[in-house]
């Protein structure tokens, strides 16, 4: 594939995954107001809504976990290494980096190993929705969080060569 | 070995990893110490959605960025204004009581100082206020509401306490309702102030005009169930704290986007992934240290600390002012999320040792972070305030200290009189 290929290829991806989270949160307002009106109005709910929404909660959070990884937006103490000089300070983002995407690439490993046994044991989250296809996003974010700070760890992203 | 590897996982943590991973790293330490299989990690991570409380969080996130990003700050200043204006100090007023409400909806994300600082500082100033005492008032308020509800803090520390399975119980409505006493404590405390420093200055005041606020009300008036639905909804026990914020979520999306029209439809978009975004940031932390958390547990860490800490301090009084000085401190390093999902585990079960109230707690811990906002020197809020004032950091810093100590006066008077936080209890 052609360099351009590969970014447009990039592009759709960044796209899915934004669009995924919209949709996830709708889908979330959606379900829980319908629920509402169910149950207050008309003695009744759906059985599913319940775990369904825990689930969302579970998606949206690793969804976004993964987009704040895509500009190194997560949340860390970042006060001393501010006041280091600038040689210095790429030289240690770039080892934080590369801390933070081995950890994520150490579990993302075992938590698939998890999903497998999970997958091997069966059990129904709700409806026909197995407990192994909602915990599948877990290795999921974590090896795309790895893969996103191993990729930072190169092209570290600073407010100078951002502009 | 060990004890190294904790101290390089700690200086880790100071020298900018992020701090789940950081989080992730002393669990599977601890984890290889106790010799216990690494999958564990994983359906820790799992029990993210085994919390219904949790749904309530992500839409409450929405709701404050919906608010932040539309044109409610100007509403709410132009509603108050007509209302409390006339009153002496009525301006001062206004902002205390107008930041609280839009910090306990977008939770202390510093945007209540950059929306609403913005319109209050040259008003406050216009009127007559001095300058500093207006820079101080304005950068106080940007964390002021936190202990009201439906602020994403207060839920999370709900949450927290929640997953640890201690004896004493306690709802989401009663811990907002812990937090109405205090918060109205530091209002009030802060307006007695706002009155004093300006005591012999002639401040122009907003008169009341019955014109005025018909059309601050009408223009409002999408906006101003909200907070009454809010109540009702969480303190009248029909719905879910969930089915509150799924209503409000709703609901304020229709109003903004399609009857306000201040955001559209492709804003909307954007809204949504920054809210979520931020939401995952804490849940991210919070799911890992809920491993974590379990470790230290099945270690008795916990325990541990609580023995070594009753060897050297033995009244409830003393371990107050030391627990007081610990999350003052902690608050001002660490931010709220941070400090919430890694300190609350393990100072809960000491602080019940000692005796105190969970909810107790709660308010206290919150109250201290709040001050923690805008102290010297790394306080968020006094940096983001310096940026949107274009005023120096040391200059702020002064500006704040005075409110600094009226706070730092109610969270001593919050601490040692638990009626405040706990009247309802019976």
């Amino acid at each position: 594939m052609s360099f351009n290929g590969l970014k447009k290829f990039y592009q759709l991806l960044l796209k899915t995954e934004a669009g995924l989270l919209v949709a996830l949160l709708s889908l979330m307002v959606t379900i829980a107001v319908i629920q509402v009106v169910m149950r207050n109005f008309m003695g009744a709910g759906l059985i599913w809504a319940e775990s369904l929404l825990r689930i969302t909660v579970l998606w949206l959070a690793l969804l976004g976990a993964m987009v704040a990884s895509r500009n190194n937006e997560h949340i860390a103490i970042d006060v001393l290494v501010n006041k280091l000089p600038d040689s210095i300070r790429y030289w240690v983002m770039r080892l934080n980096c590369i801390i933070t995407a081995s950890i994520c690439f150490f579990i993302a490993w075992y938590s698939l190993k998890f999903v497998i046994d999970e997958y091997q044991y069966g059990g129904i989250a709700f409806g026909y929705i197995p407990h192994w296809l909602c915990e599948a996003i877990i290795p999921f974010s974590l090896f795309i969080i790895a893969v996103r700070y191993l990729v930072s760890a190169f092209l570290i992203k600073t407010p100078e060569n951002l502009n | 070995m060990i004890t190294l590897l904790v101290i390089l996982i700690i200086l880790m943590g100071f020298m900018g990893v992020p701090l789940f991973a950081m989080i992730l790293a002393a669990t599977i330490l601890g984890f290889y110490t106790a010799e216990v299989d690494y999958t564990i990690i994983a359906a820790e991570l799992y029990r993210l959605a085994g919390t219904p409380m949790l749904i309530a969080l992500p839409l409450f996130a929405f709701v404050g960025y919906i608010l932040s990003e539309s044109n409610t700050s100007e509403r709410l200043l132009r509603l108050t204004r007509v209302f409390f204006g006339w009153m002496p100090t009525g301006l001062a007023i206004v902002s205390l009581v107008i930041c609280a409400v839009f910090t306990a909806f977008t939770g202390a994300s510093g945007i209540t100082i950059v929306a609403l600082g913005a319109l209050l500082l040259p008003a406050l100033i216009k009127d007559g206020y001095e300058e500093r005492f207006s820079l101080g008032l304005v950068t106080t308020s940007g964390s002021l509401g936190l202990l009201l509800p439906p602020s994403i803090p207060l839920i999370l520390y709900g949450i927290i306490v929640q997953q640890m399975n201690l004896g004493q119980k306690f709802t989401l409505p009663e811990l907002f309702m812990a937090g109405l006493l205090p918060a109205t404590l530091m209002i009030v405390m802060l307006a007695l102030w706002a009155a004093w420093k300006s005591r012999g200055i002639k401040l122009e005041k907003t008169p009341f005009s019955v014109k005025e606020a018909t059309a601050a009300v009408k223009e409002a008036a999408w906006e101003l169930p909200l907070p009454l639905f809010i109540g009702v909804g969480i303190f009248g026990g029909f719905l879910a704290i969930s089915e509150v914020a799924a209503a409000t979520a709703l609901y304020i999306t229709i109003v903004e986007v399609f009857i306000y029209k201040e955001i559209k439809l492709k804003a909307l978009q954007k809204v949504a992934i920054d809210s979520m975004k931020m939401v995952g940031g804490i849940l991210l932390i919070l799911g890992v240290s809920l491993a974590f958390t379990n470790y230290l547990v099945d270690a008795e860490i916990p325990m541990h600390l609580f023995e070594w800490i009753k060897g050297n301090v033995d009244s409830k009084f003393t371990f107050l002012i030391l627990l007081n000085i610990f999350l003052l401190v902690l608050g001002a390093i660490l931010d709220i999320f941070s400090a919430l999902v890694i300190i609350v585990p393990l100072i809960v079960p000491i602080a019940i040792n000692y005796g105190i109230h969970p909810i107790h707690l709660g308010v206290i811990f919150l109250a201290n972070m709040q001050i923690g906002y805008f102290t010297p020197p790394v306080g968020m809020n006094l940096f983001i305030a310096s940026y949107r004032f274009n005023k120096s950091i040391t200059e702020l810093y002064r500006a704040t200290i005075p409110f600094m100590l009226i706070l730092m006066l109610a969270v001593l008077i919050i601490t040692y009189v638990p009626w405040l936080s706990l009247w309802f209890m019976g």
